[in-house]
């Protein structure tokens, strides 16, 4: 069988850069040619480095290259995205969205594909509530640029092809269960918020819960995507599913983590109180009128993501479950161990 | 039968002069643009200009002495609490200045001990409270009502007097402030305001706090709210059981949210205050109890819940059965 011939953006992104090493691994794959600004990414000689970006026409991708890409090329995996929840809608498009676009145009032409897999968001749910199931397709409201921006990159990604497949993780808040972090997010702000005592509310309801995944099981995830038979036009939740933790149980172990620092315990910091988004909104009005501008910044910070605790929701994970043979590793498993590794250490890099 | 003390009177005295909110951001008194105050709920504030801590002080309690047709003899303590030493004899425009008297002996003339010996209090022994911000007077409420219990004395009387120097503005974290004196009388068999539970909660992390403006701002409202459902566990009630809250003045923006996420589905909360007065450091929950009470909106039996917040920083309830 000849060996599938891989196109890969966002390879030196958290979630494509470890999609790229598991596919290296992979028998059935032979070249991967990644998408890069940078011109080395890795010490595979099976990894070809592509110069574009996904801001440019046509990706910025040389004629004579993309005539080779096009000859070659059987699996496309974009992973690349702009993943800050507090960048603002046109900012967030231009990347995930238009980016999605071109890179749809460029392989339109691309004769021998066929697989071309989408690495989505579980939160193109936006803001419904209740059982999200995996055949579902966005239509609703958003938390936020970063939400919708993905959604409109699915629905263009389902209109333009029909060997799609869409992987949609929860938000990556390790690398796998030590809780190591190479990457923090919004999620990790917000905990350090708390962390610091600047933060003193949390919308949630009941039933809301906190759907995570480690980077791990993420990319796991999508490369058994890349590498599985008859899963076109379906998407998969690579999320915790039935293992997310409900917020009361995440806040009771965030906060047990933090009494374990001494200097913390002492200050006599209060848990968050948990309560409805009208009440969190007058909250943030209020705040807005009379705080300090670094009180301000803080809750603007946490408002492009903690809203979202408010509109609880169930992934379903059965599509997911069964195309790696099990579930995701339950949150109770690491989330301890993260927050330890959160408020320990600075982590590598940071999305805004 | 146990005894029960309760709150038995209350009086209150405010300087004359009530400036509006915009008169006092025309006299450059407010940090923050007027209109916001205003939609925070203020109006007017009290404003010392010729009277004294002391004379406001002095004030309440004889009219609590007055209204309630008691002898001075019986007060078995008083309990002050307020603008300390010289300072409580002073002016606003003067209070810097006076502020000298710390290096001498005059640091020594207590505006607690000058007011039972004015006011012929002879039998009350005087202690002061400090530190404890505008919750003074639950403080000394609470000292007064250990006293009855523990020593068995009959009547405590609680004075609290605050006040702002002329330089010092009249916003505090976006509350208006007012002058004032509050008196309370605690008697050890109250026939009203049977004092059921308190509860307080002092976090020394806030200490400095002229740089943790922030964290304080934060961690206000979960504190208040457990304070708040502390004490009224503590009393042995259901939060669908208090029927009215008696706030400290702070802006109603924050009694909005705070109302809310106490939980206290069957409660009332006594504004009117706000925009009349303002946050005053003396006594805001028994100056809104004694006009909720003379307007008639209490009565007896009702439950109430006092909450207050000193900057420092303190977060007191009191539970009180009408």
């Amino acid at each position: 069988m000849t060996p599938m011939t891989c196109f890969i953006t966002g390879t030196t992104g958290l979630l494509g850069g470890e999609v790229v090493a598991r596919l290296v691994s992979e028998p059935g794959v032979g070249t991967i040619h990644a998408l890069t600004r940078s011109p080395i990414i890795g010490g595979s000689q099976r990894i070809v480095p592509v110069g574009g970006n996904m801001l440019s026409d046509g990706l910025g991708i040389a004629r004579p290259v993309r005539n080779r890409l096009a000859r070659e090329v059987t699996t496309v995996v974009h992973c690349a995205a702009t993943t800050a929840f507090s960048q603002p809608l046109d900012v967030a498009r231009a990347t995930n969205t238009e980016g999605t676009r071109r890179l749809l145009e460029v392989t339109a032409d691309w004769p021998h594909v066929r697989r071309w897999v989408f690495v989505s968001t579980a939160f193109v749910a936006g803001l419904r509530t209740g059982v999200i199931d995996e055949a579902d397709i966005a239509t609703s409201d958003w938390a936020n640029g970063y939400e919708q921006s993905k959604a409109e990159a699915e629905a263009l990604v389902r209109d333009a092809r029909d060997d799609w497949a869409i992987a949609r993780p929860a938000t990556v808040v390790c690398d796998d269960a030590t809780g190591r972090i190479s990457q923090v997010n919004a999620v990790h702000r917000a905990l350090r918020l708390y962390f610091s005592g600047l933060a003193a509310m949390l919308p949630t309801a009941e039933h809301s819960r906190l759907d995570v995944v480690t980077t791990e099981y993420a990319a796991r995830g999508i490369a058994r995507l890349v590498m599985a038979r008859d899963v076109e036009r379906r998407a998969f939740h690579f999320c915790a599913g039935n293992g997310a933790m409900p917020l009361g149980q995440l806040l009771d172990a965030t906060y047990e983590s933090f009494l374990r620092a001494p200097a913390w315990r002492r200050k006599g910091i209060a848990r968050p109180v948990r309560t409805d988004l009208e009440t969190y909104r007058m909250f943030e009005a209020a705040v807005e009128d009379a705080g300090s501008e670094r009180v301000r910044q803080a809750v603007r910070s946490l408002g492009h993501f903690v809203p979202q605790l408010a509109y609880p929701k169930h992934f379903d994970t059965t599509g997911a479950d069964a195309l790696l043979g099990e579930a995701a590793p339950d949150v109770a498993s690491y989330w301890e161990q993260m927050v330890d590794t959160l408020i320990a250490a600075p982590a590598t890099r940071e999305v805004a | 039968m146990s005894a029960a003390p309760g709150i038995a009177a209350i009086a209150y005295a405010l300087p004359a002069a009530s400036p509006s909110v915009r008169q006092l951001a025309a006299a450059g008194a407010l940090q923050s643009e007027p209109a916001m105050l205003e939609r925070f709920g203020f109006g007017h504030v009290c404003l010392a200009v010729d009277e004294t801590p002391y004379d406001l002080a002095l004030s309440a309690a004889s009219a609590l002495l007055r209204e309630n047709d008691l002898d001075p003899l019986s007060i078995d303590a008083l309990i002050y609490g307020g603008a300390p030493g010289s300072i409580a004899f002073s002016h606003p425009r003067d209070a810097a200045d006076e502020a000298r008297g710390l290096c001498d002996v005059r640091r020594f003339q207590y505006p607690g001990t000058r007011l039972q010996f004015d006011l012929g209090m002879e039998n009350a022994s005087v202690l002061g409270l400090d530190q404890l911000a505008c919750t003074t007077i639950l403080g000394a409420v609470r000292v007064a009502r250990a006293l009855c219990i523990a020593e068995g004395l009959e009547r405590v009387l609680c004075v609290s007097s605050e006040f702002y120097p002329a330089a010092a503005g009249r916003e505090a974290i976006t509350n208006c402030t007012s002058d004032a004196a509050c008196a309370v009388l605690v008697e050890r068999n109250s026939p009203r305001n049977r004092i059921v539970a308190g509860a307080t909660v002092t976090k020394g992390y806030f200490w400095r706090a002229a740089s943790m403006r922030d964290e304080v701002m934060a961690s206000y409202f979960p504190t208040a709210a457990h304070v708040m459902r502390r004490t009224v566990a503590a009393a042995g009630w259901q939060p669908s059981d208090v029927d009215w809250v008696m706030p400290h003045n702070v802006s109603a923006t924050s009694w909005d949210i705070l109302f809310r996420i106490a939980a206290l589905p069957n409660a009332r909360l006594y504004r009117d205050n706000i925009a009349r007065i303002g946050h005053t450091l003396a006594g805001d929950n028994f100056i809104n109890l004694r006009d909720a009470a003379d307007a008639g909106v209490v009565t007896a039996g009702d439950k109430l819940l006092l909450f207050a917040y000193g900057y420092g920083a303190h977060w007191t309830g009191l539970a009180l059965e009408a």
